[in-house]
């Protein structure tokens, strides 16, 4: 258990002014399973008029409109959350774990993904935490980190045939190796002690609870993580959502800063 | 009904000028046609340089066939019966089905024409049509704000038109007084400056022509 | 029996061309309008006969409106094993976001267009449900109005339901379920495939025809935009675009017709959306296999409509008989709609078959097989002549405290002999269906 302080700044430059920015953020770090949030603000500037919802994963939402030109758009959320918590916290999502064993487009498995599960050797019949171990392991040693190769829309076999990615990447071909064995497993996006910005791992349902597993550093999750949200992939997660009116190139820059207090 | 968006408002207003500019050409069209046949045969140039068009046509005949029906010609009368028809297919919820009709029948009718050898007799029929929208118009649109904003379209239409033609005095002070009684029974917004101008224009001895065109086309602020 | 209407039919379809009874089409990326052929030789179906089918629809789509609302909420269809649940979380009708989002008064269904044929032994078969946004409604009820100034007498001799009454009966299923404000019919634009029906619609109904631009969402409510600016809220969104167009904020981010956090509106309860986000994981060509399934789980019914005999290759023992009987089965690909990815075994080569066989083994979820249904044929005018051509009868359903049937439908036929296919997209014209009144 732990109690970290965590920053997180995200900012959108535009090249030229915009307006009418419609913005949709899952950027705040919900209480339930192994964390409890225990203070968090936020804000969005230009200043507009927030409003709060939830999405069906149990995801808090942040949304609203900038009507006026802008040509900078930032969101800062800080507070406290208490990491690995002996008792696990019911959580607001309400979905059954098995409706997690299922492959999405991004995570849908091809050639290479099968034959790294192959690689892997039998499994079935150990624990679900055990046989997650090994897969972290072999995603872990299949991918070298690297920025710039991948992007939002990168097929987890693809990233695998490229051997190359970020933790979205390294994220996404676990998922896909767990759902081949119809293991529920679901996509996190979080923040991490020393690491400067957003990051993504999985979770694993073991029959009794969720349990972290962090394959681009081959950890399992236990207090050095905090979480924001989860989904079935990337995009049930994206940080940001929003569309506006304007002729701009957009660039998005974040900054998060993690520490234990 | 009582609510209608921008982007409707300004469909009854071109609806309105479209179909005007259907008519009034082809009226204007039988006029100089009727020159062409034996006593003046390329009073087609004057006719578009009067009406600001490109004089791309390469004889009398061309000219009487790629005007009325060419649909590739921006400046045709077909071209234009397609921007009104445009406009009308996507009001059927503020006119009703019943008007779209008089604009569906002319298009049939336009499309007819191109097959006769007499074009005044195909273009009548599109006169007809457009007359009985008019009449259908005043007889059905019950909301008074969008009847008017359509009238104002056509107003404006037609001193444009009578503008460009340098029609006689009379005409054009005639016009602009149908034009502004029309428009301040609509909640348009325009510009009082340029109507208080056009006003004005229209007590000369001497019609300034371009500028009452240029008013004309100016005079809507959205 | 001759019906004096169709001694009429030039007068018909000159009134069909006035009044612009069109759909669109795109050909080469070009938008065109074409006149929907119509044959005035009408469907008819007894009074009796109609009243069998009106139970067996009611009952049919208060099963599915059942399953969509437990598939988002409680999911016991799924527990209890009834439905694998694979089959609904593959299916890409299902949408994530709708979980545990209930829409107001329960409803899903508003407005089903529920897809039958009529074998040669006179039974009726669904053959598919729709219940995104199902469209042509709009056509019968105009032909009708044509059909009644062009041959009154037709209508003096025969007692036929008056199926304009179904712009009241919308009207009352969008009022039923509006939260307070204007209700409005969205529409992705002029150049969508159904606009006449949109903009028709609207016309009968008194309600607002909207695009995406002309609606706006602030601080949890949805307002219609005049031109002076002044906003109107809205309670009822009749939207006749699909689910991953409706707002960039949840579905698809790239769309530019839909309207940013309208489903933010809607989950708050705040707007009624007309059919709901997320039907289509009822009406996907798997789940239809198991609507039977449904009616017993769900009301303790015998279904009083049966599917057209289906199997699903996920079963070991389905596959086996798809693949011992080929030959005889016509095969469907779940994901795809309007006629599309449907194909006859008996006009594959060989080498298609083998392929397709082990496309089937390689996926068997993707397809469901069907025996080839023995239709009825009904007959057309063509070239004077009266011909037997396929047809299929799309019944619409409409939920409002309970499900009431239109008493019509939108009989549509294939032009084409040798055709299955009445889509009008591909060419199919349409007929009146007649329910007779006594």
């Amino acid at each position: 258990m732990k109690t970290l302080q965590f920053h997180y700044h995200m900012e959108i430059a535009f090249s030229e002014p915009v307006h009418s920015h419609v913005y949709t953020l899952k950027c705040l770090p919900v209480t339930g399973a192994a964390q409890r949030i225990e203070a968090c603000a936020y804000r969005i500037s230009p200043e507009s008029r927030v409003r709060e919802g939830m999405d069906s994963f149990g995801n808090r939402m942040l949304y609203g409109t900038v009507e006026e030109a802008h040509s900078l758009f930032t969101v800062d959320v800080s507070g406290t959350a208490v990491t690995d918590v002996p008792r696990p916290v019911p959580e607001g999502d309400r979905r059954e774990p098995s409706a997690y064993r299922y492959q999405t487009p991004l995570t849908r498995a091809g050639e290479r993904i099968r034959r790294l599960l192959a690689d892997c050797g039998g499994t079935a019949g150990m624990p679900v935490c055990d046989r997650v171990r090994g897969y972290m392991e072999a995603v872990h040693e299949s991918l070298r980190y690297e920025k710039g190769v991948t992007d939002i829309a990168t097929a987890a076999e693809d990233a695998l045939a490229l051997g190359r990615g970020v933790c979205q990447d390294y994220a996404h071909i676990l998922l896909s190796l767990c759902r081949e064995e119809r293991i529920p497993a679901r996509y996190v996006v979080g923040m991490l002690i020393g690491e400067g910005e957003s990051h993504a791992w999985v979770e694993v349902y073991d029959g009794e609870r969720w349990r972290g597993f962090d394959p681009t550093n081959n950890v399992a999750v236990e207090d050095a993580h905090i979480k924001i949200s989860h989904g079935r992939d990337y995009r049930d997660c994206s940080i940001n959502r929003g569309v506006f009116t304007g002729q701009a190139g957009q660039s998005q820059t974040i900054l998060v800063e993690v520490a234990e207090t | 009904m009582g609510i209608i968006s921008v982007e409707n408002m300004d469909r009854l207003f071109w609806l309105g000028r479209y179909s005007e500019r259907v008519y009034t050409s082809a009226r204007l069209f039988a006029d100089s046609f009727d020159r062409m046949i034996d006593m003046d045969m390329d009073n087609y140039a004057v006719f578009c340089s009067r009406l600001d068009i490109p004089n791309i046509y390469g004889s009398k005949e061309d000219f009487c066939e790629r005007y009325i029906t060419d649909e590739e010609d921006p400046n045709s009368i077909y071209s234009n019966l397609m921007r009104a028809y445009d406009n009308a297919i996507v009001l059927r919820n503020e006119i009703g089905s019943e008007p779209i009709t008089y604009i569906q029948l002319s298009v049939y009718d336009m499309k007819k024409s191109r097959v006769m050898r007499a074009p005044l007799v195909g273009l009548q029929k599109v006169e007809d049509d457009i007359l009985a929208f008019w009449g259908i118009v005043d007889d059905m649109i019950e909301d008074e704000n969008m009847r008017n904003i359509i009238k104002v379209g056509k107003r404006v239409e037609r001193l444009d038109l009578y503008g460009r033609l340098q029609m006689n005095r009379e005409s054009i002070v005639r016009e602009v007084h149908r034009l502004t009684g029309r428009i301040a029974r609509t909640n348009l917004r325009y510009d009082e400056k340029n109507l208080k101008e056009l006003k004005k224009l229209a007590e000369e001895e001497q019609i300034d022509y371009d500028r009452v065109v240029a008013l004309a086309d100016t005079l809507r602020k959205d | 029996m001759e019906i004096e209407l169709t001694r009429r039919a030039e007068t018909v379809n000159e009134l069909l061309a006035r009044y612009g009874v069109k759909f669109g089409i795109y050909k080469n990326n070009e938008f065109k309008e074409q006149l929907f052929p119509f044959d005035t030789i009408p469907r008819i179906i007894k009074k009796e006969e109609f009243a069998y089918l009106e139970k067996g629809l009611k009952q049919r789509v208060m099963a599915l409106n059942c399953f969509i609302r437990d598939v988002y909420g409680d999911r016991k269809i799924i527990r209890d094993k009834v439905v694998p649940e694979e089959f609904v979380y593959i299916s890409s009708g299902y949408l994530a976001p709708c979980d545990g989002v209930v829409p107001p008064r329960g409803i899903y269904t508003h407005i089903a267009g529920i897809d039958l044929v009529q074998g040669k032994d006179g039974s009726w078969y669904v053959l598919e449900d729709n219940l995104r946004v199902p469209s042509g409604a709009s056509y019968p009820m105009i032909a009708r109005e044509i059909c009644r100034k062009s041959s009154p007498g037709t209508f003096e001799e025969y007692h036929v339901e008056d199926n304009r009454d179904y712009a009241k009966l919308l009207r009352w299923t969008m009022d039923y379920v509006n939260t307070g404000g204007h209700t409005v019919i969205l529409t992705p634009g002029r150049y969508n495939a159904a606009y006449f029906e949109h903009s028709y619609f609207a016309e009968k109904t008194g309600a607002h025809l909207a695009t995406g631009r002309e609606l706006t969402v602030e601080d949890d409510y949805l307002y219609f935009v005049d031109y002076s600016g002044r906003r109107e809220k809205v309670g009822a969104v009749y939207r006749r675009i699909s689910d991953e167009y409706l707002d960039p904020m949840t579905f698809n981010e790239e769309s530019v017709i839909g309207i940013p956090h309208i489903y933010d509106v809607y989950r708050k309860g705040h707007v009624a959306l007309l059919n709901a986000p997320g039907n289509g994981v009822a009406d996907d060509k798997g789940i239809y296999y198991f609507v039977p399934k449904m009616v017993r789980y769900y009301l303790g019914e015998e279904p009083i409509l049966q599917n057209a005999p289906t199997y699903l290759p996920y079963y070991e023992e389905d596959m086996q008989y798809v693949l011992e009987h080929f030959d005889d089965l016509v095969l469907k690909d779940v994901a795809e709609a309007g006629g599309y990815g449907v194909v006859f075994a008996n006009k594959m080569t060989a080498g298609q078959k083998e392929d397709f066989i082990a496309l089937l083994k390689r996926e068997p979820r993707r397809f469901i097989a069907q025996e080839v249904i023995d239709f009825k044929d009904i007959d057309i005018v063509e070239n004077a002549k009266r011909v037997p051509r396929k047809a299929d009868l799309r019944a619409f359903v409409l939920m409002v405290d309970e499900p009431v049937v239109w008493k019509s439908g939108l009989t549509r036929f294939s032009r084409n002999p040798d055709s299955f296919i009445v889509n009008s997209s591909q060419g199919g014209g349409f007929k009146d269906t007649w329910v007779l009144s006594q």
